[in-house]
């Protein structure tokens, strides 16, 4: 308790300024997030490249883009507005206003979360991606158009550029699984198909969800202020939100809508798992936060109990999943579901604390799932098997990978010092109240998922020494320094939730805090959940 | 100065007939013959500048028979460009001959800028005639055969037609399209009507290759040549559906007529386009069957009935023209299905990448020109409360995509042949500087037509305005 006290303690309790603040602004800020990869990928395609000469340059290109757009998303970040309801960086431009479309672009405090994770797993996702040899310059221009798909969705304002960009990020992902995925022919190309299919089948959904908001609400705009602030009739919230959740759900994944994570994570590249299990697939929960719980509080209300029911069998899933598999990327595959499903408990607890939890499970989360997928995949190709029979007694002979798996398992269950402690935490306590059937069924979940960590650690690391497996070796620099980036990411916002100060002051030192930061725009979202304050007594 | 609008359909014949006869007697040099495409090409553009700088006047000609609007300004711009990009990307070597080569693409514009300004249904049907006439030219130079198949089922799609206007200018006792839609809107819908709007929709749906009719054309412009393929697929579809918007705005006092069977038709070619691009695995039938899912979310817009859902159905026939009639051309003479293709991302890189967005446009893939255009149309649809035909769509579209990917992994990820082993229906395109400029020239306007959707969007819906829909 009093590691939450701590914790809970951490954030400023009102905005102060960071030192250097305000010294840089662009009214382009958004969009460079989303057109430099764009505009990096297309020159690359262009460069000549004879016998592969290029192909280390082109590494370099993508990683220093990457690098690039955290500083830019640093300045963003470190500039940011906190406690400000309003959005912030926006930009705005008219599009197709003959239906309503506007080129608009902005950011709260749970969309500067979401930019933060994206940047974070783009350079991981590039160091993860170093090992490749293959068609280096198609690689990277397809990663870097996958990247700039999900900032593009993620600071979308408009529903029409949301649809866009949140469609386009399934063909980049596709392909790369189809090219550079590590199993036969025949089981990526399933993967590749089933990522596909369920994408392209949620963005459908979404498209008719939009569309039918763009109906009811008179056909002028698909501007999410004008959609999403819409008095519509509770029949025609919950329609529109049920529709949502679906969508969602098949995006982020939630039980029974997650067909394609166990072969995309279990076949695709370390660093296309990366991207799939840190940032594309938050994108399924930052949505439902949205359309549906900051929107439609009607809906939320009424169906809360419904995504409290698909967090719990989420979680449960996975764990048993996790617990009966014997193929080590299919167990990452499936614990890379439990983040998810601790999101969405928090979304449907339907209060401040679970929103606020939720919204910071939506970075931890992704760190998460990313680390716990990623490690496994590097692992099982670095000891060149991923059956659970052959793995055995790995600590000592790859003691970094050993390192980070231990802290991925970790990260997932919640233990202090890592930041899921503090998303779990908030969750938790949020969803007891209003949702205690589905808190605890989620935990008991959680508790099925301990003990598959449990029993794949003990395996895995710690067992008796296989004789006749492989040969392993350990993780290479670049592996080491994506896990360990991932990783950090997690201690550092669990050991400086509200970011480090000037010794004795309240003054940040150099940033702001991701819990501060976070709460811009949260207490508009969750004030229609918000408990009334007790009367006057008579 | 008011004849100046009739320029660019003069300059367009000019050159189409002068093209011909230097074939014909061969007055040009074998040196110089290389340029001509250059020439041509460089001249439909000129034809399109003025197209877009003289078209903005609203006149009428010929005693009315020719009418120049908003409507006829975008959909001749949009032929133009279509047929200037389309010259330029074709790879020539694997054309069977440069001089009809040259003359019919700019015919079939020719046939569709016709049929853009007509005013009467004897203009309606005349530009779609000449369209259709002109790929039969092309088809037949390298498949007889497929030629006269092509003739045959033009013919029945033709009379399907005449008879259909012959019993809408009964009904209306005028030919003219404002006098038809002025005399219908006191006109109750009647069973005589009905019967030959399905006659009417059926021949339109059969030139223009709409499921279930492409059974008729598709497999005759698998066999051409690739810049006749893309006619037959692009071009030619584009009268079609030009006819309809023209027929279906003549007919909106009684939308009842002509909507049911314009659902049936879009939902059918929406999935089973789909369905079919999934199934088959050749680049060109894949690339035809893709057009045919387009077209339908084409016809799904005019069956929304208001200016809306058409402003978007033009819109998306705009980017549906360039991809179905370019597609083809990029991918040249590597006819011999996947392997002809593989590894084309490494040999070809340009034509690679423009075939791969002409495919990726016309599944609907975000963020390329058939995207914006589908959505459009989408958005009409839900304003209509169309929400079936909305999901049937949806779900051709994301077939659509998922065949498009099939075909990306082939292209980019696999390995090519090696040359010993090309056979002649797996030949490369030719590079020359000019079909590589052409191919660059079709990526921009595939990945521009979105972003710069203000102006084109608005001038669709301009063109629907005139049409008279509200």
């Amino acid at each position: 308790m009093t590691l939450l006290t701590i914790t809970m303690q951490t954030p400023s309790p009102s905005p102060v300024g960071v030192p250097g603040a305000g010294i840089f602004s662009s009214p382009v800020l958004l969009s460079l997030l989303i057109w430099v990869p764009v505009i990096v990928a297309v020159a690359i395609a262009s460069m000549p490249n004879p016998r592969g000469r290029y192909d280390v340059l082109m590494k370099q290109i993508a990683f220093f883009t990457n690098l690039g757009l955290v500083f830019v998303l640093f300045i963003a970040y470190n500039q940011f507005e906190n406690f400000l309801p309003t959005m912030q960086y926006e930009e705005k431009l008219p599009w197709l206003p003959a239906i309503g479309v506007t080129y608009h672009l902005g950011v709260d405090g749970p969309g500067l979360v979401m930019l933060i994770l994206s940047g974070l797993i783009g350079v991981a996702s590039v160091l993860a991606s170093l090992g490749v040899r293959e068609r280096v310059r198609t690689y990277f221009c397809l990663l870097l158009l996958a990247q700039a798909s999900v900032n593009g969705a993620i600071v979308a304002r408009d529903m029409f550029v949301l649809i866009l960009f949140w469609g386009a990020a399934a063909i980049p992902l596709a392909l790369l699984i189809l090219g550079w995925g590590g199993g036969p022919a025949a089981r990526r190309a399933a993967a590749a198909w089933r990522l596909l299919g369920y994408w392209g089948l949620g963005t459908g959904v979404l498209a008719v969800g939009v569309l039918a908001l763009y109906a009811v609400t008179g056909g002028r705009s698909f501007d999410m202020d004008t959609l999403l602030k819409a008095g519509l009739s509770p029949r025609i919230q919950i329609a529109v939100s049920l529709v949502m959740i679906v969508a969602a759900a098949m995006r982020l994944p939630l039980f029974p809508f997650h067909g394609w994570l166990r072969d995309v994570l279990a076949e695709a590249p370390p660093g296309v798992v990366v991207v799939v299990a840190g940032a594309a697939s938050r994108l399924g929960a930052f949505l439902l936060l949205r359309t549906v719980i900051a929107a439609e509080p009607a809906a939320g209300h009424l169906l809360s109990p419904v995504l409290a029911a698909l967090a719990a069998l989420t979680v449960g899933y996975a764990g048993l999943a996790a617990l009966r598999t014997a193929d080590i990327r299919h167990a990452g595959a499936y614990l890379a579901m439990v983040p998810g499903g601790i999101t969405v408990l928090g979304l449907a607890a339907i209060s401040p604390l679970g929103i606020a939890g939720s919204v910071l499970s939506l970075f931890t989360g992704g760190l998460a799932a990313a680390l716990v997928a990623g490690v496994c995949a590097t692992l099982s190709e670095r000891a060149q098997s991923r059956s659970l029979a052959v793995l055995s007694g790995l600590a000592p002979r790859m003691p970094n990978l050993g390192w980070l798996l231990m802290i991925a398992a970790l990260a997932l269950l919640g233990v202090p010092i890592l930041a899921s402690f503090a998303a779990e935490v908030m969750t938790f306590f949020g969803a007891f109240k209003n949702q205690p059937i589905g808190a605890f069924a989620v935990a008991a979940g959680l508790a099925v998922s301990a003990i598959a960590l449990a029993v794949l650690l003990r395996r895995v690391l710690f067992g008796a020494p296989n004789p006749d497996a492989p040969g392993v070796s350990d993780a290479s620099l670049g592996e080491t320094w994506y896990l360990g980036l991932l990783a950090g990411g997690l201690l550092w916002v669990g050991l400086f939730p509200g970011g480090p100060k000037i010794p004795g002051t309240e003054i940040p030192l150099f940033d702001p805090g991701l819990i501060n930061q976070m709460a811009a725009g949260l207490s508009d979202m969750a004030s229609p959940y918000a408990a009334p304050a007790p009367g006057p007594s008579q | 100065m008011r004849f100046l609008v009739l320029l660019p359909e003069a300059i367009v014949v000019a050159v189409a007939i002068g093209v011909m006869l230097l074939g014909r007697f061969a007055w040009l040099p074998q040196a110089s013959r290389a340029y001509l495409p250059q020439a041509t090409a460089l001249l439909v553009l000129v034809a399109l500048g003025v197209e877009l700088w003289a078209g903005a006047t609203l006149t009428t000609y010929f005693g009315g028979a020719v009418i120049q609007d908003r409507f006829a300004l975008f959909a001749k711009a949009a032929a133009l460009l279509t047929a200037a990009v389309a010259l330029a990307a074709t790879d020539w070597t694997a054309e069977d001959s440069l001089h009809l080569g040259l003359a019919m693409p700019l015919l079939a514009a020719f046939g569709v800028m016709v049929a853009a300004s007509a005013a009467d249904l004897l203009g309606l049907w005349a530009g779609l005639e000449l369209a259709a006439a002109a790929s039969v030219v092309l088809v037949s130079l390298r498949r007889p055969d497929l030629g006269l198949r092509l003739l045959i089922v033009g013919a029945m799609a033709s009379a399907l037609i005449l008879v259909g206007l012959a019993f809408v200018y009964a009904t209306a006792g005028n030919g003219d399209l404002a006098a038809i839609r002025a005399v219908l809107v006191n006109r109750a819908p009647t069973l005589a009507l009905a019967i030959p709007m399905l006659l009417l929709l059926g021949g339109l749906a059969l030139r223009a290759g709409l499921a279930p009719f492409h059974v008729g054309t598709l497999p005759v412009g698998l066999g051409a040549s690739p810049l006749g393929a893309g006619l037959v697929i692009g071009l030619v579809a584009m009268a079609a559906a030009t006819v309809a918007v023209k027929l279906a705005a003549a007919l909106i006092p009684i939308p009842s007529v002509y909507v049911p069977y314009v659902e049936a038709v879009s939902a059918l070619a929406m999935v089973g386009g789909g369905a079919a691009a999934l199934a088959v695995r050749s680049p060109r039938p894949r690339l035809a069957y893709l057009a045919v899912g387009q077209l339908g979310w084409v016809a799904a817009g005019l069956a929304t009935h208001f200016r809306s859902g058409t402003a978007a159905s033009l819109f998306l026939l705009g980017a549906f023209a360039v991809a179905a009639t370019c597609g083809p051309a990029l991918l040249g003479r590597a006819e011999g299905g996947e392997p002809a293709v593989a590894g084309f991302g490494t040999v070809r890189p340009v034509r690679a990448a423009g075939l791969a967005l002409a495919m990726l446009s016309l599944a609907g893939a975000p963020p390329l020109a058939g995207f914006f255009g589908e959505l459009a149309v989408a958005a009409a649809l839900a304003q209509s409360g169309n929400f079936v035909l909305l999901g049937l769509g949806l779900v051709g579209s994301v077939m659509s995509v998922a065949a498009v990917v099939g075909t990306l992994r082939v292209l980019f990820i696999q390995s090519p042949l090696e040359e010993a082993r090309r056979a002649p229906a797996a030949a490369l395109p030719a590079i020359t500087a000019f079909s590589t400029a052409g191919a660059v020239a079709f990526c921009l306007v595939i990945a521009a037509y979105g972003v710069f959707g203000y102006p084109i969007l608005g001038l669709a819906d301009q063109g629907a305005e005139a049409l008279g829909l509200r």
